[in-house]
């Protein structure tokens, strides 16, 4: 298994070198047999590699202990479901997961890519493959995941029990399939411009993948928020840990980035700044797989520290050398199509939305390196943590709403005052409703009002958007639900944008809502006393240990009921204690509602009968979960390709294609 | 849109941004009052209770031991002490500064989550705000500079010869953004 495992991951790097060479002088001496048997190639390299992966999971499945990596991360006593997590649960298995997504996505890119120009394909090609035997030379000299021991052992040590969790399953494939496909609109990017096309051609192929890889990173982010809401027995799903910065910081260059490059495919502008971006974009995904292999800043989820980490930022500080370097050869020639007509306008709108998201960006990464920095200079290490980023990102993030409330009523090329001020005045005078209201409950602190105000006035926007665009389109003789349907596929990017801001929405009212109105509570209860919180009692009824080789899982049962005293069920939250691993992972009791989350936790079990638990009754929590979805729906839409020649935008004939105050006069 | 059209339609809907205008002043009173009524009631100190108080402290409390967790997160034996000594110590009616000195002390400034604004560090909290503002005055200087036209004519307003130049190369720019996003040479069926 092991032989067969390497000897594979060989012939996978021996086709992507071919691919890369071939491609690179197959265009370069004007050899289109090479370059065509290059790209043949570059669709062959995710067989070897899928065959290695099922060889890993094969081994893991057979308990084949006497390959290092196996034994490390898996023991006899693991369920054999849990051989598929155990897979990428280390470093050497998490870079063969991340050979393999880029492996089929670079094949499905290259072969589904549109009749671009020759040569920037063939270069787009030697981008890819490029990046991809990167991976595979890593994977087979540097952490080759079926090394065999020297000292057999009879059982392994077991996978890190945090990972055992039904979202392991899909958390970390999600979030490392996002970050490196970041690699296909980099490599379309970086192709056009080394083929000396400096047109738009590769726009629509990039903005495709560029969203597809924000919206599966997002996803990912999401998933992992849930992990830890529900794992790691404080409460909460994000607290700006370095791993978790690792991820969301491309995702936020990649915001920008998707957000822009719409300037250029409608308008043909912004053409170095897109490539900027998706240069940088990429330069982020690098630095969180490096921060992921032991980064700068200690993290409760990083792989253990290694000399890999710097094998990832060398090739980062490569990577990026290269990239802007052939931005600015090509400067000259990228010169933008039209001049911005109004300071007011879509266009400036997305400037500064972009500098809003890479501001975000930047904060994470100075928080990140700031530490060594300040080790450096005054020999102190000082920890940069969560009350940081929320002081400076929560006033960033709360500019990003705002933006989101105005940007998308700000029409293309030209906007007036008045009719902003006509476009904002209905969700504005709402939203401060909704805040006054919010003030008589008793709600007085001035971030969460205005952060809800704003949420408010976005949604109202969006809303009132639909609601006009299908009122208009019923008057014309079709039925709500057709019109709305019409509505929306007449103009997919902006009607799909439109649900994923949505989804912002919704999210931004959970974050505010457990942030600042989480009532917490740390009590210990004997069987059969009851501690209340905000409203709902908790009963703890009894508790029960049970055995495993590997850990002592004790299960407490509890019952909730709400103020009028009903129950809302009996719940079994646990939390078990693994000796190799010196860690106590816990699993939550969650009573979800969508106005707020009861939260039990059990986090100490004492001799004497009585437990510790931490009850957290939490607002709007739901409202996260629901949120991704809705992104990945508005992102389908967004995405989803127009049938050819069946639409006729409707820029051309009638300016719907700004919102609808344009057409107030009617 | 036509330039000459869009000259018409402002002038027709001149009364409305009027009305807007008009209104306005109303709402800028509305929001100045409620502005005011907002800050006095947000000047009324929150009464916490110690349990809260020491939960912001636990917040801000770095676990020794664990990687980038806060004693409030943490389950380690060590947080789970170091929260009973927040605790007591808010009892004996220490104050917040007193009780992170004391952990200074005793860990040293890594076990404060929220890094100090001391010395070199002032940096950590000064740099972001700084970059932002510096990134708005470039942003600025750019948007003007991509607004800025290219040949003098084309910016000429009520020339008509320029407008109506104006008004075909916006026409052709709208056939060019059909044709990229369409992925036709032409114009189809409907029109």
């Amino acid at each position: 298994m092991a032989e067969l495992g390497t000897l594979s991951l060989f012939f996978a790097l021996a086709l992507s070198l071919y691919a890369c060479a071939g491609s690179t002088i197959g265009v370069r001496r004007n050899l289109p047999e090479l370059v065509t048997s290059a790209r043949y190639s570059a669709y062959l390299i995710p067989l070897p590699v899928i065959v290695s992966v099922m060889a890993l999971v094969g081994a893991f499945l057979s308990r084949d202990f006497d390959i290092k990596y196996v034994a490390e991360h898996s023991n006899a006593a693991m369920s054999r479901a849990y051989a598929w997590v155990a897979f990428y649960a280390g470093n050497e298995g998490s870079i063969l997961f991340l050979a393999v997504a880029l492996a089929i996505a670079a094949a499905v890119a290259l072969a589904l890519a549109p009749r671009l120009h020759q040569a920037s394909l063939a270069y787009t090609c030697s981008v890819i493959t490029g990046v991809l035997a990167f991976f595979l030379a890593v994977l087979v000299f540097l952490a080759n995941p079926f090394e065999t021991t020297v000292a057999p052992v009879p059982d392994g040590r077991g996978m890190n029990p945090l990972l055992t969790h039904p979202g392991m399953f899909v958390h970390p494939p999600m979030l490392m399939t996002g970050l490196i496909t970041v690699t296909i609109p980099f490599a379309f990017a970086i192709g056009s411009l080394l083929a000396g096309r400096t047109g738009d051609e590769w726009v629509d192929t990039g903005r495709t993948w560029a969203l597809a890889s924000w919206s599966i990173l997002g996803a990912g982010l999401l998933l992992g928020g849930w992990w830890a809401y529900t794992i790691l027995g404080w409460g909460g799903f994000w607290a700006w840990d370095p791993v978790e910065n690792a991820g969301f910081m491309p995702w936020l260059v990649l915001t920008a980035f998707v957000h822009s490059i719409m300037v250029q495919k409608r308008r043909g502008m912004f053409r170095v700044w897109n490539i900027a971006l998706i240069n940088v974009a990429f330069t982020s995904a690098l630095l969180g797989m490096f921060i992921n292999r032991g980064g700068p800043t200690p993290s409760v989820h990083s792989f253990a520290e290694s000399v890999l980490g710097w094998v990832f930022l060398g090739f980062m500080v490569v990577t990026a050398l290269f990239s802007f370097g052939v931005l600015f050869r090509r400067m000259n020639n990228l010169r933008n199509a039209q001049r911005l007509e109004s300071k007011l306008s879509r266009e400036a709108a997305f400037l500064v939305n972009n500098l809003l998201f890479l501001a975000i960006a930047f904060v994470i990464i100075w928080g990140q390196v700031f530490p060594v920095l300040s080790d450096t200079v005054t020999g102190v290490t000082i920890t940069v943590g969560e009350p940081f980023y929320n002081q400076v990102n929560g006033p960033l993030l709360l500019a990003v709403v705002f933006l989101m409330g105005i940007g998308p009523l700000v029409p293309w090329r030209r906007g007036s005052l008045a009719q902003l001020r006509r476009a904002l005045l209905l969700p504005f005078v709402i939203a401060l409703a909704v805040a006054l209201t919010l003030i008589g409950f008793g709600i007085t602190k001035a971030f969460p009002l205005l952060a809800v105000g704003l949420s408010v006035a976005v949604g109202v926007g969006v809303i009132r958007e639909w609601y006009r665009g299908t009122r208009a389109r019923h008057r014309n003789g079709e039925s709500y639900p057709l019109a709305l349907i019409r509505l929306i596929s007449s103009n997919r990017p902006r009607y799909g944008g439109y649900v994923v801001h949505l989804a912002v929405v919704m999210m931004a009212l959970a974050i505010v809502g457990s942030y600042f109105f989480e009532t917490q509570r740390d009590v210990r209860l004997a069987p059969g006393e009851t501690a209340s919180v905000s409203g709902y009692s908790i009963t703890y009824l009894e508790s029960e240990q049970r055995d495993f080789p590997d850990r002592a899982q004790r299960i407490a049962t509890v019952e909730i009921f709400n103020e009028d005293g009903d129950t809302l069920g009996i719940f079994r939250p646990e939390q078990s204690f693994y000796p190799s691993f010196n860690l106590r992972p816990a699993r939550a009791a969650i009573h979800s509602t969508p106005l707020e989350d009861v939260y039990v936790i059990p986090n100490d079990f004492f001799p004497d009968g009585t437990v510790g638990f931490r009850i957290l009754v939490n607002p709007l929590v739901m409202w996260m979960w629901i949120a991704g979805p809705v992104m990945v729906l508005g992102t389908v839409i967004a995405l989803w390709p127009t049938r050819r020649g069946a639409r006729v935008p409707a820029a051309i004939f009638k300016p719907a294609a700004t919102p609808t105050y344009a057409r107030a006069a009617e | 849109m036509s330039s000459v059209q869009g000259a018409r339609l402002s002038r027709v809907r001149l009364p409305a941004p009027n009305g807007v205008t008009r209104s306005f002043p109303l709402i800028a009173y509305v929001i100045m009052s409620i502005l005011v009524a907002f800050l006095a009631v947000s000047c009324a100190e929150e009464v916490l209770t110690l349990e809260e108080q020491a939960q912001a402290i636990d917040q801000r409390l770095m676990c020794p031991v664990c990687p980038a967790e806060t004693i409030d997160q943490s389950q380690a034996d060590v947080a789970i002490q170091m929260r009973e000594l927040v605790r007591e110590k808010l009892r004996a009616g220490e104050s917040e500064d007193q009780i992170y000195a004391f952990f200074v002390e005793r860990y040293d400034k890594g076990v404060l989550a929220e890094p100090p604004a001391d010395g070199f560090n002032i940096l950590v909290w000064v740099f972001p705000p700084a970059a932002v503002v510096l990134g708005l005055a470039l942003l600025w200087l750019w948007i003007r500079r991509l607004g800025r036209p290219e040949t003098r004519h084309m910016s000429s307003h009520g020339d008509w010869e320029a407008e109506s130049e104006r008004y075909l190369r916006e026409v052709n720019e709208e056939f060019e953004t059909f044709r990229r996003t369409s992925g036709h040479a032409g114009i189809s069926g409907r029109g």
